[in-house]
């Protein structure tokens, strides 16, 4: 943990605060350093706080820490909101020379550096963040090289003039502090490895996933946090034949996307909060016409409006039970930025099988956070593609009852009935949100209800038998404390072991990333002393479930400040719980 | 698209449900006669309808079709086309489902101008739920939710789609067969969102806007001479608040589909058996 370094730069929202962070963790990953990034912003375009957090390492980093080496600060609030996070190493970038007057503590290194009028000499005021770039790089000894190369691709698009002045004003930074400071009592020394990473958050994961996976149509409505998703997919989908369509609301994107969906394409919507809410009238009619679509739920803080630029994991109910009557579907909960591409494969995968909702829930802190990994962890040629019981014109003929009509909703014994898409002769039907009978026509006969709804909910029981439901381990598999968690938790419990192990303190740690089906856990839960169930709601969604699953009571650690698990607070309250009482039955 | 089919193909054997003397008759053999006569087959054809009583002619109409929830048979329809450009994509349901728990769809629907053709039987009344006022009644239509009338204007159905910025719109009746189905027929030769509004009368719970009261207001357009390129002549008898009108209002001759525009020209329901060849190629945008 000692080679982590920490470094943020904070400011109005408005100031270019992301753009820069951004650019400073391409330039760590192109220097085959890992990294891990978080962001603190308000729910406003210009003004309040807003800050860009890295922790970098040369080892795999996966969850943020309360501390900050370095921090570029534009604004005084800056330096305050992350007191907590500074230490007597740290060293605070500012410029003395704008209208306000620094209060940094006197144990931590000021460096003042006139950012703004250094980037006048390079060509523009606006590059005062990259003049700070540079200050950064000299005082952590990182190669600017690779600053370089990330404002090439940064600005490349822009011609190489805003590229050459950008350079030349991260290069003006890294002098200043050169001539004017000797920082090196402060011990930083960012080393590099050849590795190539690349550098990418859990909604570009999402939007990526469902590219492999062959998805041809999205529609959404914009939400935070789930827009980045249609936007990735924007400009990128039409390459391979598909288009996003920009709804009116989510009510129309849910039903736009059934509506491809049925014709056939692979087709998916992502939405958060409120508008999960609008499109869970669909939830039942996707159901019974028995339409493959995938459904994402990008959870941010609630209820309500909330708090929509802050992590949460409280969807889990609504993903669970959402919808009029009951609704047959998969709900799939990625754990971490890889799981967000390849659980979304799946996800389109689960949806044509058993032609069904398929609800693929992540949450805030995934979406925008960026982390590195080998290109290898998104492997394409892994990817598979099983479209289910999509039939053509020569097997249409198999599934025609006396008269001719296709059958639909034929009753299998596996739940599963055959699908022909418009365009398949002899194939046309009827689908209704109606109870129906084995053509699609309305029924209220007792029989045919009875063997429709047992038939949707078959295709579960055969999804439970067939597919894998199984879940992700770390730590001491023969451990007496059991921890349990879903979403992007999991970095942060992976890390906290570290810390729990300096304590002498085994845990296992149980990640699931199917809440259903789910793993049955009975016997682990059984084996286990102590069952601790870890997520970012304040009820424990998930904890009900595993109590009502294993018939026993679990502690709890819920979060729902609004901000994501950190490893070492998640260690420190692990500790707590197990020596805390079990709960009451 | 095979030249021999009849507009019987297009008939379900499930026997409707309507009262006898349902408006929804008439519009329902229009559209079947139409979609025989404009070359298309159940096969290639996609109907998505609302939900009412007007809702329920997918069930009794044979085609590729989806009967969906309340109000949003227009995102299912754009969602179809969307996907496939090759397939004929129809429209139906009543005036509550399309101008008010639907309003926001349909404007967007039009605007977008979504390649498609949309018939709204237009009964001024909610009819599946027993006789309330729709955005279409009359001020003062006495109902069971609206005693005194609804005091509010109707909503001028063709007005909002021209002002959403249609390039097809028109009016039919149900009762008048051969003009009801050219109508409907060149609404599903428009390239673009072509929008019937149809007086489809309601005998159970309507005696206001009944097929006697349209038999003698109504003025047909063809026989006024009138020219549906022309905008402003278009702009005058949709906003005419003293006749009913049938016939095509207003027609765009430039009108370009949503799908052309945007460049989606391709079947999207085939794909790789894996990922696409270049795959590797989006991984490779995050160095
Ligand atoms: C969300 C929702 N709200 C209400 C209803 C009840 N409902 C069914 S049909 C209908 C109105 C139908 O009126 P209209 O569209 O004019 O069709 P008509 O029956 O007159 O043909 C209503 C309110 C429903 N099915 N769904
Ligand atoms: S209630 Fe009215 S609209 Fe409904 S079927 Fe009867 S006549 Fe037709």
């Amino acid at each position: 943990m000692a080679e982590d370094l920490n470094w943020a730069v904070g400011g109005e929202a408005g100031d270019g605060i992301d753009s820069t962070g951004k650019i400073f963790a391409q330039a760590l990953a192109r220097a085959g350093r890992h990294v891990f990034t978080s962001k603190d912003f308000a729910s406003r375009i210009r003004g309040g706080y807003t800050a860009y957090k890295i922790r970098t390492s040369v080892e795999e980093v996966q969850s943020v820490v309360d501390r900050l080496d370095i921090l570029v600060a534009l604004t005084q609030r800056t330096i305050d909101e992350n007191l907590d996070e500074l230490h007597e190493g740290s060293a605070i970038i500012y410029d003395g020379e704008r209208s306000w007057e620094a209060e940094i503590p006197d144990e931590m290194t000021a460096v003042d550096v006139p950012l703004k009028s250094l980037a006048e000499d390079a060509g523009g005021a606006i590059m005062r963040n990259i003049v700070a770039l540079g200050a950064a790089c000299k005082i952590t000894g990182f190669d600017v090289e690779y600053l370089d190369e990330a404002l090439e691709k940064r600005f490349g698009g822009k011609g190489s003039q805003i590229v050459e002045n950008n350079k030349e004003a991260a290069r003006l930074g890294q002098e200043y502090v050169e001539e004017n400071y000797d920082l090196d009592h402060l011990g930083y020394n960012v080393e590099t490895t050849d590795n190539d990473y690349v550098l990418l958050n859990g909604n570009e994961a999402v939007g990526m996933g469902a590219i492999a996976a062959g998805c041809r149509f999205y529609s959404g409505y914009p939400i935070t946090p789930a827009t980045s998703i249609m936007e990735y997919l924007t400009g990128r989908i039409e390459d391979y034949g598909g288009h996003v369509v920009q709804a009116e609301d989510e009510l129309s994107a849910i039903n736009m996307a059934l509506g491809a969906a049925r014709s056939g394409a692979r087709a998916m919507t992502a939405t958060s909060g409120a508008g999960i809410d609008l499109m869970t009238e669909t939830f039942g009619l996707v159901a019974t016409s028995e339409t493959p679509l995938v459904i994402a739920d990008v959870q941010r803080s609630g209820p309500s409006t909330g708090m929509p630029t802050k992590q949460e994991q409280g969807d889990l109910n609504m993903a669970l039970y959402g919808g009029h009557g009951e609704v047959p579907r998969f709900v799939i909960t990625p754990t971490s930025i890889t799981e967000c591409f390849w659980k979304t494969v799946e996800a389109f995968n689960l949806a044509e099988k058993y032609q069904t909702p398929v609800f693929l829930v992540s949450d805030l802190a995934m979406s925008v956070t960026e982390q590195t990994f080998p290109p290898e962890a998104f492997d394409m040629s892994e990817v598979e593609i099983d479209r289910g019981k999509l039939v053509d014109e020569d097997e249409v003929d198999e599934w025609l009852d006396e008269q001719g009509h296709f059958r639909a909703h034929a009753v299998t014994d596996d739940g599963v009935s055959p699908r022909a898409i418009p365009g398949t002769i002899d194939g046309a039907h009827m689908s209704t949100g109606l109870e129906h009978d084995e053509l699609g026509r309305r029924t209220e006969d007792q029989d045919e209800r009875v063997q429709q709804v047992d038939k949707r909910y078959r295709k579960v029981e055969t999804a439970q038998e067939e597919e894998d439901w199984d879940y992700r381990e770390f730590g001491d598999e023969d451990a007496d404390n059991l921890i349990l968690s879903w979403g992007s938790n999991e970095g942060a419990l992976v890390e906290a072991l570290d810390y729990l192990e300096e304590d002498g303190i085994d845990v296992r740690v149980i990640s699931v990333p199917y809440i259903f089906p789910r793993p049955d856990l009975s016997d682990e839960i059984e084996a286990a002393d102590d069952v601790i169930v870890v997520e970012c709601n304040a009820t424990g969604q998930f904890a009900d479930l595993i109590e009502h699953d294993a018939l026993t009571r679990v502690k709890r650690i819920n979060k729902y400040t609004g901000v994501r698990f950190k490893a070492d607070e998640l260690a420190e309250q692990i500790t707590e719980q197990l020596s805390a009482e079990v709960p009451a039955q | 698209m095979s030249s021999d089919v009849r507009f019987t193909d297009f008939k379900s054997d499930k026997q409707p449900t309507w009262c006898p003397g349902c408006g929804d008759f008439g519009t329902m053999n229009g559209m079947m006669k139409a979609l025989a006569e404009t070359g298309n087959d159940p096969d290639n054809t996609f109907v998505v309808a609302g939900i009412g009583c007007s809702g329920k002619i997918g069930t009794y109409m044979h085609s590729y079709a989806l009967h969906g929830v309340h109000g949003r048979a227009l995102p299912v329809a754009t969602g179809v086309k969307m996907a496939r450009p090759d397939i004929e994509v129809m429209a139906a349901g009543g005036d509550g489902d399309g101008y008010s728990i639907g309003a926001g769809h349909f404007v967007h629907a039009v605007r977008r101008n979504v390649d498609m053709s949309y018939v709204v039987m237009d009964n001024r009344i909610y009819g599946l739920t027993k006789g309330q006022a729709s955005p279409t009644s009359r001020s003062d239509f006495e109902t069971s939710t609206t005693p005194e009338g609804p005091k509010q204007p109707p909503v001028n159905p063709l007005a909002l789609a021209l002002a959403s910025g249609a390039s097809f719109i028109a009016q039919s009746f149900a009762s008048d067969a051969l003009r009801h189905q050219e109508i409907i027929q060149e609404a599903i030769e428009h390239d673009g969102f072509g929008f019937v509004n149809v007086f489809s009368p309601c005998v159970t719970f309507n005696d206001v806007d009944t097929y006697d009261y349209f038999r003698d207001n109504l003025v047909d357009l063809q026989d006024e001479g009138h020219d549906p390129n022309d905008y402003e002549a278009a702009k005058e008898v949709i906003l005419d608040s003293d006749k009913e009108y049938q016939g095509v209002m207003y027609q765009d001759e430039n009108s370009v589909p949503y799908h052309e525009k945007h460049g989606v020209t391709e079947d999207m329901s085939e794909i790789p058996e894996g990922a696409p060849e270049d795959a590797m190629d989006l991984v490779r945008e995050f160095y």
